[in-house]
């Protein structure tokens, strides 16, 4: 048992290390290599799976450091959904890689990072103490960087993975802080010996330790205000967005702050920030959607906005709901941005809705790929994200926030609006890839370049397909674990402490989730009138025009983060480096050298005055040299 | 009634640094060449007082020593004066300073 | 003492004179009377055979090499031409520091005391001048070199020669020249060790 613990664990960092030695001479067989690695892995996981699995779960220890120091691996209920979901979900994403990336020139190292991204994220959430987390963290963080950039000839994409990854390192200085402190109070860095003794910490140690721990999972998140590095993310190929930035990698948070339930349990204070933050992401999320036009871009918002949910689903304390809603949304996410991923490997790398339309009936399949996705999305009743959503919502009135259930079911009907408003432009109508891109409203850009080489023959459809097919099953279906039966017992919060406030009914939970139907349907309604409708996809072309060039600024400015931070951090950062190298290296440092410089040769030229080459000179220094000699006699008498 | 010691020794300590100032001092090449053998000579003076002060012979062996390795410096010397100065239009010890630097 | 006193300070003056003098000419006469009196010095000393060598070797031979080579070297009758004087000022530290070497000397002679040389004891006797075997006779003398410190006297002899040999080496004609017989090889080129970068 324990050796296919290890051995779930290991099998990606292995596939990784061969793909880096021998991708190249592997070639498009790295591909079949890499996605076996991690299909492999979730068919350990599900062997792991059983019924005898306990609340407590297995454990390895992989041995003590110092004391209090100790590391291992712990499968439990919650990593335990985590790995399936990663493996699994991530298993599906690697075999439609192999027909994504088919012609690309660096599949092997594509699927080498790929899989080191696995194994990151399997240490971060398998590991049982806090710096098995955070190595986990940071290599996570260190996979995003290298495959947000994995076409380093697009200054975009280098751009991008570096944004991502400099805010990234806030949100690991955030965890180690809080693992400071929570090691000073505790002296143990093992999950089980810190939440034992959680209770009994001052309250102003365990609210510290919770937002330092927070600034992590919002960095990684893509929370408020560590959101700006998710859509610049986007620049990565898609299965990259599909698997990192939406199922995953941005889902650590998630799992971090569920992890520590048991510290938040105790601090009122830290709950009210992380679930207020996590809706206000949600609503942010939600706003900005409305501005994006690029396929991709829409997702990572409604990305945003929905893991927003989940923050706010454990923040308040409702385990169960957010992290069902990180299930299912694994789910449904992975599959629009694999449906987007179809149409866009399609179109030839054409990644703006305006210049789409009619596919619904050239792409049947990736029509309904999207659809599907997308009426998840938006809570569509009987499908999974139905079920998830409203556990989410209802959960935060039911603890007793009723300002963040508000703000929840206001987002639930933006999201309706603008995931409707890309279905009918992308799938109704007629093409418009042939419409000039100023009657569209569309700024002028420049001709993209090939990110693949040109095709020189397809991968078979069904690679990318198949998975496209199975994660539909799973977003149609999996809403159903809800409702109980065998599988539910994972998401029983026995392994997490109750919460404490009173579980509160305004309302009974059938009205609430009334009122988000209606919320939802006014907002599809909407997108409906305005993209759907026949009237409306025949002026489509003007409609999307006038709605492109009235967008306020604000929103296309993405609500200006960008440019906050560029005047809040990177102006200073730059003019200190300017101020450094103009006055303190040649001031300063280079003086200092060239100070010294100047002495040898100063010492130098006085010593050369001694060299007259006159003999006069030479003798008067002789007998300067026979005074002294004699001075020291005459002081000292001459040895008897 | 012989003379103090001390008094040669002060003589010759004198003649010796009138001596050093005429090394230092004087640029004709044949003058410090002079000066030179006065200080030798102030050697001898003080080597010759002390022989007759402890009544030991070598002190004039000594002396006799000096004056023989004097007269074959002087002539070594003289040597180098004369071919160093041979065609040279100044006769001057600072204009041989090649050792400048 | 009164002759002391009058050779010590006739020594001095004779002294100053010679270093003092322009003409190298006067410089060696002023010399010639310094020897004269140190000669005489060494009369009173005992220094019989001291006082013929100095007579004989310094005044008559070393000086006569001087004035040799003042006759070689001069352009004329007048004085030497000499050129600017490179080390104008230096006659201030030079007087400071020659002083103050004579200072510590007689400093330290005076705290001194000037002990009995535990070495060999003359087998000499005090006698009248000219007597044999007297403290400071020739015959006293001769013994002493010749049997005591022999091997220096040797040594002396070769020294002598060296000068000699030295002397002709240094100033005597110039050697034939005996490259004109070897032919003219030109440089064979050579690789550079370092080739240039081009």
């Amino acid at each position: 048992m324990a050796t296919t613990f290890l051995a779930l664990w290991l099998l990606p960092f292995a596939g990784a290390i061969a793909l880096w030695a021998f991708g190249p001479s592997l070639k498009r067989w790295a591909a079949f290599v890499g996605s076996a690695t991690i299909l492999i892995s979730f068919a350990l996981t599900l062997t792991l799976a059983t019924d005898a699995f306990g609340k407590l779960g297995e454990r390895i220890d992989l041995g003590t450091w110092m004391p209090g120091f100790s590391f291992g691996l712990w499968l439990d209920p919650l990593s335990l959904l985590w790995t399936l979901v990663i493996t699994g979900v991530g298993g599906l994403i690697h075999v439609y890689s192999i027909g994504y990336m088919w012609n690309d020139r660096a599949i092997a190292r594509f699927f080498a990072y790929m899989n080191f991204f696995v194994f990151a994220m399997l240490t971060l959430v398998l590991s049982d103490n806090f710096v098995g987390l955070l190595v986990g963290w940071g290599l996570v963080g260190l996979s995003s960087y290298f495959l947000i950039g994995f076409w380093f000839f697009k200054p975009a994409a280098v751009a991008a993975a570096r944004k991502a990854f400099v805010i990234n390192v806030v949100g690991d200085v955030g965890l180690m802080l809080g693992i400071f402190v929570l090691f000073a109070a505790t002296h143990s860095i093992r999950y089980f010996d810190v939440f034992a003794k959680a209770s009994t910490l001052p309250t102003e140690t365990v609210l510290l330790a919770c937002v330092a721990i927070f600034i992590a999972c919002a960095a990684k998140s893509a929370q408020l205000p560590l959101q700006t590095w998710l859509p610049d993310a986007m620049e990565g190929p898609t299965p990259v967005s599909a698997l990192i930035h939406a199922a995953t990698m941005v889902t650590a948070g998630v799992y971090l702050i569920a992890r520590c339930a048991p510290l938040w349990d105790v601090s009122p204070e830290a709950r009210a920030l992380v679930g207020t933050i996590g809706a206000l992401t949600a609503l942010t999320g939600a706003i900005l959607g409305l501005a994006q036009w690029d396929i991709k871009r829409i997702l990572a918002y409604s990305t945003m906005s929905q893991i927003g949910y989940m923050i706010m689903g454990v923040g308040v304390g409702a385990y169960q709901a957010g992290i069902f809603h990180f299930f299912t949304h694994a789910f449904f996410k992975a599959q629009l941005f694999l449906g987007a991923g179809i149409i866009i490997h399609a179109l030839h790398d054409e990644q703006d809705v305006r210049k789409m339309g009619g596919l619904g009936k050239k792409m049947p399949f990736a029509f309904w790929a999207m659809a599907i996705g997308t009426l998840s999305i938006i809570g569509f009743p009987g499908l999974s994200g139905f079920f998830s959503k409203d556990a989410v919502i209802y959960g935060t009135l039911e603890r007793g926030y009723p300002l963040l259930y508000a703000i929840a079911i206001v987002t639930a009907g933006i999201t309706a609006y603008y995931m409707c408003r890309m279905l009918f432009v992308a799938f109704f109508g007629t093409y418009r890839g042939d419409v000039a891109d100023a009657a569209l409203g569309m700024p002028a850009r420049p001709p993209a370049r090939k990110s693949h080489d040109e095709e020189s023959g397809h991968a078979p459809a069904w690679l990318m397909q198949a998975p496209v097919a199975l994660l539909m099953i799973g977003s149609v279906f999996a809403g159903w674990l809800w409702l109980g039966g065998r599988w539910s017992g994972y998401f029983s919060d026995d392994f997490v402490a109750k919460p404490e406030s009173a579980i509160v009914n305004f309302i009974p939970e059938f009205t609430s989730t009334l009122l988000v139907l209606a919320f939802v349907a006014l907002g599809v309604a909407i997108a409906y009138r305005r993209y759907g409708s026949f009237d409306a996809t025949s002026a489509a072309s003007e409609r999307l025009k006038r709605e492109s060039l009235r967008m306020p600024a604000a929103l296309t400015r993405a609500l200006y983060f960008d440019d906050a931070i560029e005047f809040l951090f990177v102006r200073p950062a730059r003019a200190i480096g300017r101020g450094f190298m103009r006055v303190v290296d040649p001031k300063l440092l280079d003086a200092a050298v060239l100070d010294v410089v100047w002495l040898v040769g100063w010492l130098g030229r006085e010593a050369r005055a001694m060299q007259t080459g006159l003999v006069r000179s030479y003798a008067l220094v002789l007998v300067l040299g026979a005074a002294a000699f004699l001075a020291y006699f005459a002081v000292l008498g001459a040895p008897r | 009634m012989p003379v103090d010691i001390s008094y040669y020794v002060i003589l010759s300590a004198v003649l010796f640094f009138i001596g050093v100032a005429g090394v230092i001092l004087r640029r004709n090449p044949l003058i410090v060449l002079m000066s030179i053998e006065l200080i030798f000579n102030a050697a001898n003076l003080a080597l010759v007082a002390f022989a007759r002060e402890w009544s030991n012979n070598a002190g004039h062996i000594f002396a006799f020593l000096v004056i023989t390795v004097a007269a074959a410096e002087a002539a070594i010397g003289l040597a180098i004066v004369v071919v160093v100065f041979r065609r040279s239009k100044n006769v001057d010890v600072d204009e041989v300073a090649g050792l400048r630097g | 003492m009164i002759l002391f006193w009058a050779l010590a300070v006739l020594l001095i003056v004779s002294a100053v004179f010679t270093v003092m003098q322009k003409s190298p000419v006067h410089s060696v006469v002023g010399l010639l009377i310094n020897f004269v009196i140190l000669a005489t010095l060494y009369l009173t000393l005992n220094a019989e055979f001291i006082f013929v060598i100095q007579i004989v070797v310094y005044s008559g031979a070393i000086l006569i090499l001087f004035v040799f080579v003042i006759a070689l070297l001069s352009s004329g009758v007048g004085p030497f031409p000499e050129g600017p004087n490179r080390l104008p000022r230096i006659v201030v530290p030079a007087a400071i520091v020659i002083l103050a070497a004579f200072g510590f000397l007689i400093y330290g002679l005076a705290r001194a005391p000037l002990g009995v040389l535990p070495a060999h004891i003359s087998t000499s006797t005090s006698g009248e001048v000219g007597q044999a075997n007297v403290f400071g006779s020739v015959a006293d003398f001769g013994s002493a070199l010749f049997s005591t410190h022999l091997l220096p006297f040797e040594i002396t002899a070769f020294i002598l020669m060296v000068a000699v040999i030295g002397v002709v080496m240094l100033a005597g004609d110039a050697a034939p020249d005996r490259t004109r017989h070897r032919p003219k090889r030109r440089p064979r080129k050579r690789e550079p060790i370092v080739k240039a970068n081009r």
